[in-house]
């Protein structure tokens, strides 16, 4: 016999009166998972966020702490000393003075003549161009003597550090020569660039050596310097 | 016998069944809820405990200290940049005087230099000597300067020509760094 359903108001209130009771936690239920779904992927991404803000934030105080040590050791004085003893050997601009002091001298030691020379006076704050990349002031300079002469002058020079020089040429004949010199220079940039944040790097074994390798040639140069002041000065009494 | 249908101990059973039902959807309404909250306040609690905005206020401190000692970490900068340069240079730079000095000592003393030319590629060497044997030693030497590949990689002959005014051998040579 077919059981026919008959599904009226009253049916739908007899179903309802008997699960009814099951209706309020479904709700609930259904509410907490909207809610889950709304708020709790978000805060997790906020809480995934927050640990790698905080790893990056613990890294740059370690390294602000690291270069907050370094900079604390450093003594002002010695640290303005050692720049000027390089900024001699490699001037941050075209420093005509030393290179003509350097020529000088070097002529006086080795006792050769320098005859007239001419250097290009450019822009200060642009750098001459040319194939070894440094930036260098080059010129010719003529001098009266013979190859042996020629070459105690290269020899000599060419052990100057201030400022920092090359020979890239020389022409020596019996009575004259010719030297081609070039005198570097870098100029900085701007140390605008240098960020509180960017790792401070302490100056390196090697480094140090090289700074006293350039006191030892200038405190030589200094004293040849005085030498030849004396043998002028009594040449003229 | 009796007649009587106790239909009460079913009714209690399925309604025992039907209240504990009840009382686990209830239940589980109440933890899902409860749950929800919790995750999301532990959540909270934990970005709490990270506290990133603390630590950027220790690295605000940091920064503060670090502009006092500005001067002295860019003097700091300018010296590194100086040595890496001036070690960069000193390693680039040809030494001309060095390649000069080798090759003085491959002239004997009976051939006197009239020019010596030299550059970063090449040198001239131009000389003068009454006797043929000293300019073939002079050669020789030059000659295992190449082979050995000591300074100089190659050697030209530009000149050998007898001054019969002066009785004397002129000689121009020329080699390639």
């Amino acid at each position: 016999m077919e059981q026919k359903v008959n599904v009226d108001i009253t049916a739908l209130i007899i179903i309802f009166n008997k699960n009814k009771s099951y209706i309020l936690p479904v709700l609930i239920m259904l509410i907490s998972l909207f809610l889950f779904l709304q708020f709790v992927p978000p805060q997790f991404n906020a809480l995934i966020k927050a640990r790698e803000e905080a790893k990056a934030t613990l890294a740059k105080i370690a390294k602000l702490k690291e270069n907050l040590n370094i900079l604390s050791n450093i003594n002002d004085a010695e640290l303005n000393s050692q720049l000027q003893t390089l900024s001699l050997a490699l001037p941050l601009r075209k420093d005509y003075v030393g290179i003509l002091d350097t020529i000088n001298l070097t002529a006086k030691k080795t006792k050769v003549d320098v005859g007239s020379f001419s250097i290009r006076i450019g822009d200060i704050s642009t750098s001459e161009s040319n194939a070894d990349f440094f930036p260098m002031i080059r010129f010719p300079v003529p001098i009266s003597t013979d190859i042996v002469g020629a070459y105690r002058f290269v020899d000599e020079i060419s052990q100057a550090a201030v400022p920092l020089s090359n020979v890239y040429y020389v022409n020596a004949g019996k009575d004259s020569a010719s030297v081609g010199l070039a005198f570097y220079y870098m100029p900085l940039g701007s140390t605008s660039d240098v960020s509180p944040d960017a790792t401070v790097v302490p100056v390196s074994q090697k480094g140090l050596k090289l700074i006293d390798q350039l006191i030892e040639l200038q405190k030589e140069s200094l004293q040849e310097t005085s030498l030849v002041s004396v043998a002028t000065s009594s040449a003229f009494k | 016998m009796s007649t009587n249908i106790n239909l009460l101990i079913h009714t209690d059973k399925e309604t025992l069944r039907q209240k504990k039902r009840i009382i686990f959807f209830n239940l589980a309404a109440a933890v899902s809820l409860i749950g929800v909250g919790l995750i999301y306040f532990g959540i909270a609690i934990l970005i709490q405990i990270v506290n990133p905005g603390s630590l950027e206020r220790e690295h605000q401190k940091l920064l503060v200290e670090m502009s006092k000692l500005q001067s002295r970490q860019k003097n700091l900068f300018t010296l590194n940049n100086r040595i890496e340069n001036i070690n960069k240079i000193m390693k680039a730079r040809d030494t001309i005087s060095k390649k000069a000095n080798i090759l003085f000592t491959k002239v004997p003393s009976k051939l006197p230099l009239e020019s010596f030319e030299i550059d970063n590629k090449s040198v001239i060497l131009v000389g003068q000597s009454n006797s043929l044997s000293v300019i073939g030693e002079f050669l020789s030497s030059l000659t295992d300067m190449v082979r050995k590949k000591d300074t100089i990689k190659s050697l030209t002959l530009n000149n050998l020509e007898l001054d019969t005014e002066k009785n004397v051998y002129n000689i121009s040579v020329r080699s390639e760094f």
